[in-house]
């Protein structure tokens, strides 16, 4: 559409200014932290908001090292990758035998399930913690990877649901017919089937994991993740900022190229579920 | 023996009975269609027997076998449904071997027995593809040559050219029929199209809510239909249905007209109330009842054309002629005796 007339030419204007200020409201946060991490505390405390003049890597490396950033990150990427394939596989099936197969209750568990989606993680956190004391959970990975599935499953198994809902039910039944079991439905139709849905929840739920500060504080107390991590590099009375903003960009470097990196799936997977052929 | 055997089948959805206790035997080798209008419970009939349903009272038996709560796979059945229900995700080959796959048969005799069933079908080009590359005909191909691949003793199609259009429809009945032939194998076919339930059954069975109306060879339904519905079901256009009353002893008066019925042996009492029955082809004829009528609507199909006109008020009539009529044309119709149908107030054939 070209935009030719005057009146057109002032909808862009007034369309584009907001625009433009959302997106550097968005982008220079970005900026800010790459930009201060490249500089030493000196460079920062004499100008705070000026362009780098010398970068120095000093920063990543204290981080990665000193601040034990390298602890850090294997936990991160421990526990979401841990969370998310089991995330995955339990809101597939959970979701399968939901849309899918016949049994008494089943519309009860459903809504169980997403009653589960409208309690804050605050309000449960005492009786959550409590939980994991008694499973002797704390302060292993395995707990906190207990946990993120708990958390973030009733989203996982509503959105799965309702992508095999809208499946035809005819391919379970055609399976069935030439002789696929249950696991072998689920195996060979169901879950490749699913795998726009599951592409997209795998995004999700990444960034819900490994951005995740309060559950991770929670569980895993005397390690860290990279999240919780960052903001025990904030002082009470001083912050090495140059550091954080190191600290930040390495955090966030891997949710970046996952996003980079899939960035035509998850368009597809959004597009996928819009317009179901 | 028989190759399949229904004895009191019923189905209950809640409370509601949807199959009200079918008795039905089919033999080696027959292709059976089920007819009926929408929610007669003929997919319903069918998926019971593939298993798909469960049956809530009474038996099936496939080559002398009680199946009744056998998994679908353990019958000896292949299904053909209306969706196709390819799938999406694996190639026509391998939609085709999976199956086989599921039984553990090796990659080299999966793709051999493809390919046998692809040859049958013609698809042999189209192995590689996707369903999703397919044209509609090409899917329906597919979805057939899976059941093939199964060897099944009986096959099972629920409706499987409902969506294709109107000329791949007939080229497709034929190739089923071809396919009946060739396979010599035991079909069962589910369609609410009368002219596929004609052309391709040995017997037809029709159906309506839940229970079989009746069971014959297609041309025995056209010719001596038992009730009231098999006879407007079957037949297209269907029968000309009329109000009529008993006037005599061998006598109907319908509307203005008085028709004699001398092997009407029946001696109902004068001024019972039944319907009269003649098909659009019979009322051109040169004998029995004339009567002249303004034509009021005219099908015209090239080689015949369908009238339509009023007798009287409140009695229409289609007829088949071979003339070419305009609408407001006065045209004469015969009613021969010897073509007429009688159906009492119960539905039930009287002659």
């Amino acid at each position: 559409m070209a935009l030719t007339g005057k009146r057109d030419r002032r909808i862009l204007w007034a369309v584009s200014v907001p625009m433009g200020l959302l997106a550097l409201s968005c982008l220079y946060p970005i900026w800010f932290a790459v930009n201060n991490a490249l500089k030493d505390n000196k460079g920062y405390i004499l100008d705070r908001f000026g362009m780098v003049n010398d970068p120095t890597f000093e920063n990543f490396i204290t981080a990665w090292g000193r601040a034990r950033f390298s602890e850090y990150f294997l936990n991160s990427v421990l526990v979401t990758a841990g969370a998310v394939a089991l995330l995955l596989v339990t809101a597939s099936l959970a979701g399968f035998a939901l849309a899918v197969l016949r049994f008494p209750y089943r519309r009860l568990v459903f809504v169980v399930i997403l009653a589960a989606l409208m309690i804050p993680v605050q309000v449960v956190l005492v009786p959550f913690y409590q939980t994991i004391i008694g499973l002797g959970l704390l302060n292993t990975r395995a707990g906190l990877i207990l946990s993120y599935t708990a958390f973030f499953l009733p989203f996982s198994v509503y959105l799965m649901t309702a992508f095999y809902a809208a499946l035809p039910r005819e391919l379970t039944e055609a399976a069935r017919i030439d002789g696929a079991k249950f696991w072998q439905v689920w195996w060979y139709v169901m879950l490749p089937l699913g795998t726009p849905a599951l592409i997209t929840l795998g995004i999700l739920n990444t960034l819900y994991c490994w951005n995740d500060v309060l559950i991770s504080l929670l569980v895993l107390q005397d390690e860290r993740t990279l999240m919780v991590g960052i903001t025990a590099l904030r002082g009470e009375y001083t912050t090495n900022v140059p550091l954080l903003s190191a600290g930040i960009v390495l955090a966030a470097a891997p949710i970046v190229l996952i996003y980079l990196f899939f960035q035509r799936r998850i368009v597809a997977g959004i597009a996928a579920g819009a317009v179901k052929g | 023996m028989a190759e399949l055997t229904l004895t009191g089948v019923t189905k209950s959805f809640g409370g509601v009975e949807v199959i009200r206790g079918v008795d039905l035997s089919i033999n080696p080798g027959e292709f059976v269609v089920f007819v009926g209008p929408s929610g007669c419970g003929k997919s319903t009939l069918l998926r019971m027997i593939a298993g798909l349903e469960e049956v809530t009272d009474g038996a099936i038996s496939i080559a002398g076998r009680v199946v009744t709560d056998e998994e679908p796979s353990e019958r000896g059945i292949a299904m053909v449904f209306q969706s196709y229900a390819l799938y999406p995700h694996m190639t026509v080959a391998e939609n085709m071997g999976f199956a086989l796959r599921l039984q553990g048969v090796g990659p080299a005799n999966r793709r051999l027995a493809v390919e046998k069933a692809a040859k049958v079908l013609q698809i042999e080009p189209l192995l590689d593809r996707r369903p999703a590359q397919l044209s509609g005909g090409q899917r329906q191909r597919v979805a057939i040559g899976r059941a093939i691949v199964r060897e099944p003793r009986v096959f099972l199609f629920d409706e499987p050219l409902s969506n294709l259009d109107a000329e791949l429809r007939v080229q497709m009945r034929i190739e089923i029929a071809r396919l009946h032939r060739t396979l010599a194998a035991t079909m069962i076919y589910v369609t609410h199209d009368q002219t596929e339930a004609m052309t391709l059954a040995d017997r037809i069975v029709v159906l309506r809510a839940g229970q079989i109306e009746q069971v014959g060879r297609p041309t025995e339904l056209y010719d001596n239909p038992a009730n009231i519905f098999v006879a407007g079901f079957i037949g297209s256009p269907k029968m000309n249905l009329l109000p009529a009353r008993i006037s005599g002893p061998g006598q109907v008066q319908l509307g203005p007209l008085t028709l004699d019925l001398p092997h009407l042996a029946t001696a109902l009492p004068a001024g019972t109330h039944v319907t009269l029955g003649i098909r659009p082809e019979h009322l051109t004829g040169n004998t029995g009842t004339p009567v002249v009528v303004e034509v009021d609507v005219v099908e015209e199909l090239g080689s015949n054309a369908f009238v339509h006109a009023d007798i009287a008020p409140g009695l229409p009539v289609v007829a088949e002629l071979r003339s070419r009529p305009a609408p407001g044309d006065w045209v004469t119709l015969h009613f021969d005796p010897t073509r007429l149908y009688l159906f009492g107030a119960d539905g039930q054939r009287i002659i």
